[in-house]
């Protein structure tokens, strides 16, 4: 029987990597599918945008879980593969330490050696700890669910030096200390963006969600950009569509949120439809630590005189202690941050910084940015790379109130909930039982986190509806 | 009481995998019939742990592999639980 052109099978919101990867499975399998999105372009955290003839990467600067992990394996599925050209960068990370300079290959043996050689008595741990996150061993990541990152290193190494080089990434890619990161999570990251990263789409990161987005409309998908969705409506425990600003109500069986959870059940489902509990649960749930993000244009001097590989991440470490880096980042102390990390783009032309940072309002990032981007600079520049600003024609930055005024992301939050052992795999936060019909995907789920974490969480989405709708 | 157990896990399984209830029979694998992955097995344990007020051990969560033994595992410790 044919239907009504305004009814969908699914509808996504929020055209995140989850939600493209979640939209190109339905899609995929002959569901009617639209997918919306309050920005201009497909992407969320994975977006490029051009200033001054340069294109910069918004957020995410590089892909992880490419070769061994979920990443490559969704590609190839949906054959997207042929629409990217994926680079290697070798190495792809680099930690700059106070005593010691270790990368990351994508010859595993050979970052087992630098550790090695950097940290002889714990030669042996040194290689235990790696070979067993490189196993994938479901075994293992269930015994470690209840722990911190820390208490995971405690049973490997001693050296307090070494336990910092191998937590700081994680610090940076998931915005917790060690002490208080999921085990889980924390092994998670080191497979995916360390012994697994690195990987980067020639033209910039908005070429790979584009690659999703374009995939999504050839399955027979309908993306609506710069379109807000305002409310999910929910008739007897079952979700019946969404309630858009522009084109009002749209029917809809299935309503997946690619957004904010706090903003999926506190705003677009309503307080009233959603136990006291589960209100309270959601209200005392803590975020992720937002970030500040600088984005630099460069001369043509800059690519002659940067001697080091383009395309690394470089990771810098100002001292050991990554408890009090935690505390400087949270309380915007940065004249006292522990570290960085910057990514100047393979073709040389940007260089792109990030450090953890907390939410605070817009007055104090209007007041604080400029001095902040500066301060950035100088550091880099003493840090890093010498004479930086001798090169840079733009320049720019982004306050946690920027990252959510393009994401709508809970206070600029960088990586949906805070990744503790206590906030992971909340099954509420996936599939809310008491709602019928309504998911949530990407790293608000409590589920994973990074481009390798939220394509899965879209395929393992798409993957339940599935199965579910042939009842 | 175990038959309402193995009732309700059946349901937090079919809620996490997406499979039918029907599908989840006692003696299935779960990571390779019922594609219960780490996390899945973790979201699983939580959903368990949460609605029985127990708390699975971690190093008793690898050694479920079936239905059967989930089911056998909250019984024996709402026992404890109890006396």
């Amino acid at each position: 029987m044919p239907r009504p052109d305004n009814t969908y099978d699914a509808i996504i919101i929020g055209a995140g990597i989850s939600g493209l990867v979640c939209g190109c499975y339905l899609a995929k399998a002959g569901m009617k599918v639209l997918i919306v999105e309050q920005h201009d372009k497909p992407g969320g955290y994975c977006t490029s945008f051009r200033r001054q003839g340069f294109t910069f990467d918004a957020a995410a600067h590089s892909i992880g879980g490419y070769k061994y992990g979920h990443v490559g394996r969704i590609l190839k599925d949906l054959d997207i593969e042929k629409k990217l050209e994926i680079i290697k960068i070798d190495p792809s990370d680099t930690i700059i330490a106070p005593d010691y300079k270790i990368s990351y290959w994508s010859n595993i043996t050979e970052t087992i050696k630098e550790f090695q050689s950097a940290f002889p008595e714990e030669k042996e741990n040194i290689k235990k700890f790696i070979s067993l996150l490189i196993t994938h061993d479901p075994k293992f990541h269930m015994n470690i669910r209840s722990l911190t990152f820390k208490i995971l290193l405690d049973k490997y190494f001693i050296n307090e030096q070494l336990k910092a080089i191998l937590s700081f990434p994680l610090f940076g890619n998931g915005g917790l200390p060690p002490s208080l990161m999921s085990a889980f999570l924390g092994a998670k990251i080191f497979q995916e963006f360390l012994l697994d990263g690195g990987y980067y789409p020639k033209g910039g990161m908005q070429i790979f969600s584009n690659a999703f987005a374009e995939r999504f409309k050839e399955f027979g998908g309908e993306l609506r950009l710069s379109c807000l969705a305002n409310k999910i409506k929910v008739k007897d425990n079952k979700t019946v569509g969404v309630v858009l600003e522009n084109d009002g109500f749209v029917e809809s069986k299935y309503v997946v949120s690619n957004c904010d959870a706090r903003q999926t059940f506190l705003t677009l489902i309503g307080k009233n439809k959603i136990s006291h509990d589960f209100l309270k649960h959601i209200k005392t749930m803590i975020p992720s630590l937002s970030g500040f993000i600088l984005y630099l244009g460069m001369n043509n001097k800059f690519n002659k005189n940067y001697l080091f590989k383009a395309g690394v991440n470089s990771w810098f470490i100002s001292y050991y202690n990554l408890e009090t880096a935690f505390r400087a980042a949270s309380t915007g102390d940065f004249n006292n941050i522990g570290g960085y990390v910057v990514h100047v783009s393979p073709d040389k032309k940007t260089v792109f910084a990030f450090m953890n940072a907390p939410y605070k309002n817009k007055r104090y990032w209007d007041s604080n940015k400029k001095n902040l981007m500066e301060l950035f600079i100088a550091r880099i520049e003493s840090d890093i790379i010498p004479e930086l600003s001798k090169y840079i024609i733009y320049k720019d930055a982004a306050t946690p109130c920027t990252l959510q005024r393009y994401t709508l992301n809970y206070k600029g939050a960088a990586f949906g909930w805070a990744g503790t052992p206590s906030q992971l795999a909340d099954h509420d936060l996936k599939k809310p039982s008491f709602l019928k019909n309504l998911y949530l995907t990407g790293h608000w789920t409590t589920h994973g986190l990074g481009i390798p974490g939220v394509v899965y969480v879209g395929y393992d989405v798409a993957s339940s509806i599935l199965r579910r709708k042939r009842e | 009481m175990s038959e309402n157990i193995e009732k309700e896990i059946i349901s937090i399984i079919s809620d996490v995998s997406g499979f039918d209830p029907e599908e989840i029979t006692p003696d299935k694998n779960l990571a390779t019939e019922l594609e219960i992955d780490s996390i899945k097995a973790i979201e699983i344990t939580v959903a368990i742990e949460k609605k029985y007020k127990i708390s699975i051990r971690d190093e008793d969560v690898p050694n479920i592999t079936t239905l059967t033994q989930a089911v056998e595992l909250v019984t024996s410790l709402l026992k404890e639980k109890t006396s």
